[in-house]
C-alpha cells in the first residue's frame, strides 16, 4: 500500500456536507482533500436532455444509487432474529459521485423545530419527569438553535431557497408556517407555484382552521446569484427531481453551487473513485492518523495521513467506519452500554389518494418540492397529554412529478392488472392527488446499527447490520396524524378516496417510504451516551469529526437536510480554529 | 397590433444590430428590462455570456443562424433548421418551440404570452 503526503484535512465522501465543510476552509487557505467513490456526473448521460429524463434507468433502476451489488445492508428487526442482506433497497437511497444524495434529492429544505436540538430537556419541562419513556434514549445536542441560526440563513442563501417566512424574529408572518423556528429574514426567493392539489389542499386546511404554507424549496422559484456569485436560472417544473440530476441550473445542489467552485480554489482536491476502507486510529495516542483507500479505476490501494479526518459520508458509511476501525465503543442493546450504533431511526411515512374526475392536476407539471403543508399535527405544535406518543407528521399536498412508470393512482376496487387496469390509469392519472405525513420517528433502545457477523460486501468488509422496527411511539403517532390526515382529505371529498396507508410494523426496506435515515454516531455533550461532541468532534479522537445526518439522535418529521447544512457549515468554522490551534472544542 | 409591435421591435433590434442603439426610447428600455426578467425562466439552461449550458449560450443571438453556437451539440433537427434568428423567427419558435422546430430537444413548450416574447426578444436583442 502506498503511503501518499499528508494533508492538512481529509475528508471522507464528496457529498453536501463535505462541500459545506470544504466552502469553510479553502475560503481560509486551509487544504482540503475530499475523496469520494463515485464519479463526476456532470458529462454524463444522467446530466443530459434528452437521457436524463429517463425514468426506467435512473429512477426504477436506481442509476444514481448506491450498487447494492458491491455493498448492501443486512436487515432484522429485532436482536432476536439473524438479520438477512437486502438485494435490492427502496426505503433509502446513498448516492455515489460528487455531491452524494444531493444530486438526486427533492429540495425539501426545512430548519427543524426550535426545539430539537433539546428535545429531552424540552419534553421534560413541558410534560414532566416522567414524559420521555425510559425505552426512548432521547439527548440534547449540546448545541441550541439560536447558535444554529447564522448557518441555517448562510445555507438558505447559498442555495436559493424558495419559500414564505413565516416567523421573523419573532413575528408571525401572513402566508408563512406560524410553527417554524424565528427566521432573522425572509426565504431568498419567494415559494414556487402552487398546484391545483396544492390550492385544494390550503383551501380546505384553512376552512378546518388549519395554517397551511409553501414548503421550503431549493428548487429555484426564479433566477437567483449567490452570495459565492454561482447562480440558479427558474426551474420549468420538469418532474424530474428525486433521483434525478438536475441538468439545469435549477435544483440547488452541491455539484452544481459548490465542487464547481471549490475546484477552482487553491488548496482543494476532490478524487474521485476513491473508496475509503477504513480510518487509521491510534489508540494510544487517540489520533486518526489518516485513511486507507482503494482507487476503483486502478485497483490500487493508498494510504492517505492527515491532520484532521472529517467523516461525511452516508449515515451507514460513518457508523461503519468508527465500527471497522475500533473507534469508540459499540452500542450493546442488552446492556444499554456503548454508543456507535445507538439511535437508528428512520422516518415515519403514510398517504392517501382523491380522485375527482372534475378537477385536472397535470400531475407531470411538477418539482420535488411542490407542495402545501400544515404543521398544526407536528411536533409538540398539539397537546400531547393522553395520546400516549411523543412527536408528530407534517401533513401534505406534494406533487412530485407523474412520470408515466410509477405515477399510477387508481381508485380502489380497480384490478391490479389487464383492461379494467389499463383504462382506470387513463381515466384518473389527471384526475387524482394524494395527502401525506412525513413523520419522526424516535430512537429505540432496541433500533440500532452494528456489523454484521457473516455477511461482506464486494471489499471483504462486513456489512452493516439494522436492526430496526416501528415501535410503539411510532405506531401511535402515526395512527393519530395519519387519521388527521384523512379528515382533510375526506373534507376535499370527491368521487373516491383510497385507503389510509400509513407505515406499520414490520418495517420493509423493499418499499419506497420517507428514505430518511439518522443515527448511529449521535452528538451530545455527555461522552457516555454520545459519540460526537457537540461540536461534532470524537469523543476517544481529538481529530476525528463526524457530520451528516449520522449525528442527530432522533430523526425528525422534517427532512434532514437543513439542519445537516447548518452543522456543517458550522464545522468548517470550528475545524479553522481546530487546525490553528488543535485541542478539544 | 401584434404585427406594428413586432415591426417595431425588429426595428429596434435592428437599430441595435447597427450599433445605432444610443436613440432607444423609454418604452423600448422598458421592455428590455421587462424581457430580462422573462429570461429567468431561460437562466437555468441558457447563459447570456459566452458559456454555453444545458441549453446554447444566447449571447449574440440575434443575427445568429440557429444551430451554430461554437461548441455546443445541438439536435440534428436545430441543425437542419437553417434560418437565421431574428424577431420574426425568435418569436414563432418561442411561442411553440416544437410546432417550428419539430425534434429540437429543449424541453419548453413556450411562452403564450406575445408580450413576454416581444419583451424578451429585445432583451435578447442586447446580448452581443
Amino acid at each position: 500500500m502506498k503511503k501518499l503526503s499528508k494533508k492538512t484535512v481529509v475528508i471522507v465522501g464528496g457529498g453536501l456536507a463535505a462541500g459545506l465543510v470544504s466552502r469553510q476552509l479553502t475560503a481560509q487557505g486551509i487544504d482540503v482533500l475530499v475523496l469520494e467513490r463515485g464519479v463526476d456526473h456532470r458529462e454524463g448521460a444522467e446530466a443530459q436532455l434528452p437521457s436524463q429524463r429517463d425514468e426506467l434507468r435512473w429512477d426504477v433502476r436506481q442509476g444514481l444509487i448506491q450498487n447494492w451489488a458491491r455493498e448492501t445492508y443486512t436487515a432484522r428487526h429485532s436482536s432476536a432474529e439473524t438479520a438477512v442482506p437486502m438485494r435490492w433497497i427502496e426505503a433509502f437511497l446513498p448516492g455515489e459521485g460528487i455531491g452524494g444524495a444531493g444530486n438526486h434529492w427533492n429540495g425539501h429544505t426545512w430548519r427543524w423545530g426550535e426545539h430539537e436540538p433539546r428535545l429531552r430537556s424540552y419534553y421534560l419541562e413541558r410534560y414532566g419527569k416522567d414524559a420521555v419513556p425510559a425505552h426512548m434514549p432521547l439527548q440534547d445536542w449540546g448545541v441550541n438553535y439560536a447558535e444554529m441560526e447564522p448557518y441555517h440563513e448562510l445555507f438558505e442563501k447559498l442555495f436559493g431557497l424558495s419559500g414564505r417566512a413565516g416567523n421573523i424574529a419573532g413575528l408571525r408572518q401572513p402566508g408563512g408556517n406560524p410553527f417554524e423556528a424565528p427566521r432573522r429574514s425572509e426565504y431568498p426567493q419567494k415559494p414556487l407555484e402552487a398546484t391545483e392539489a396544492g390550492l385544494i389542499f390550503e383551501a380546505a386546511a384553512t376552512k378546518m382552521g388549519y395554517h397551511p404554507f409553501p414548503i421550503p424549496a431549493a428548487n429555484s422559484s426564479g433566477a437567483y446569484t449567490n452570495p459565492d456569485g454561482q447562480k440558479l436560472g427558474a426551474c420549468q417544473y420538469c418532474g424530474h427531481c428525486e433521483r434525478f440530476i438536475c441538468e439545469a441550473q435549477a435544483k440547488a445542489s452541491p455539484q452544481q453551487l459548490l465542487y464547481p467552485m471549490l475546484r477552482q480554489r487553491k488548496g482543494f482536491e476532490i478524487r474521485t473513485d476513491a473508496h475509503v476502507l477504513g480510518v487509521d486510529y491510534d489508540r494510544r495516542t487517540q489520533r486518526a492518523t489518516g485513511v486507507r483507500y482503494l482507487d476503483l479505476k486502478t485497483g490500487l490501494s493508498y494510504e492517505q495521513p492527515a491532520e484532521v479526518v472529517v467523516l461525511a459520508a452516508f449515515t451507514m458509511s460513518n457508523t461503519k467506519l468508527l465500527l471497522t476501525g475500533g473507534i469508540g465503543q459499540p452500542y450493546d442493546p442488552a446492556t444499554r452500554k456503548g454508543v456507535v450504533g445507538k439511535n437508528f431511526c428512520y422516518q415515519v411515512n403514510g398517504g392517501v389518494d382523491i380522485f375527482m374526475k372534475d378537477r385536472v392536476f397535470n400531475p407531470f407539471m411538477a418539482t420535488g418540492c411542490t407542495g402545501i403543508a400544515i404543521d398544526d399535527f407536528n411536533n409538540d405544535n398539539f397537546d400531547h397529554r393522553g395520546l400516549g406518543f411523543l412527536g408528530g407528521s407534517i401533513i401534505a399536498a406534494n406533487q412530485f412529478g407523474g412520470r408515466p412508470i410509477k405515477s399510477r393512482r387508481v381508485p380502489p376496487g380497480t384490478p391490479a392488472w389487464g383492461t379494467a387496469w389499463k383504462k382506470a390509469n387513463a381515466d384518473w392519472y389527471n384526475h387524482a392527488m394524494s395527502l401525506s405525513i412525513l413523520g419522526s420517528c424516535y430512537p429505540d433502545h432496541d433500533n440500532y446499527l452494528s456489523l454484521d457477523p457473516q455477511h461482506t460486501d464486494a471489499f471483504g468488509q462486513p456489512l452493516v447490520r439494522m436492526t430496526f422496527d416501528f415501535r410503539r411511539n411510532e405506531q401511535r403517532m402515526a395512527d393519530y396524524t395519519g387519521h388527521k390526515m384523512l379528515d382533510i382529505a375526506q373534507a376535499i371529498g370527491g368521487d373516491a378516496l383510497g385507503p389510509l396507508n400509513v407505515q406499520v410494523s414490520p418495517f420493509d426496506a423493499r418499499r419506497y417510504q420517507s428514505t430518511h435515515i439518522t443515527g448511529g454516531t449521535v452528538m451530545g455533550a455527555d461522552p457516555h451516551t454520545s459519540v460526537v461532541s457537540p461540536h461534532l468532534q470524537h469523543w476517544d479522537a481529538q481529530n476525528l469529526f463526524v457530520v451528516g445526518a449520522s449525528v442527530y439522535d432522533h430523526n425528525s418529521s422534517y427532512n434532514p437536510t437543513g439542519p445537516l447544512a447548518a452543522l456543517a457549515l458550522r464545522l468548517g468554522d470550528d475545524l479553522l480554529r481546530y487546525v490553528k490551534s488543535p485541542g478539544r472544542l | 397590433m401584434l404585427q406594428t409591435y413586432s415591426n417595431r421591435l425588429l426595428l429596434s433590434v435592428v437599430c441595435l444590430a447597427a450599433g445605432a442603439g444610443l436613440g432607444l426610447r423609454d418604452a423600448q428600455a422598458q421592455d428590455v428590462q421587462k424581457g430580462r426578467k422573462v429570461f429567468e425562466q431561460c437562466a437555468a439552461c441558457h447563459s447570456a455570456q459566452a458559456h454555453n449550458g444545458v441549453g446554447p449560450s444566447l449571447k449574440g443571438i440575434i443575427g445568429r443562424q440557429a444551430g451554430t453556437a461554437p461548441g455546443f451539440h445541438y439536435s440534428h433537427a436545430m441543425k437542419k433548421f437553417g434560418k437565421n434568428w431574428d424577431a420574426s423567427t425568435l418569436d414563432a419558435y418561442l411561442a411553440n418551440p416544437q410546432a417550428v422546430v419539430p425534434g429540437n430537444v429543449m424541453p419548453f413548450s413556450g411562452l403564450p404570452s406575445a408580450e413576454d416574447r416581444a419583451n424578451l426578444v429585445a432583451y435578447l436583442g442586447t446580448l452581443k
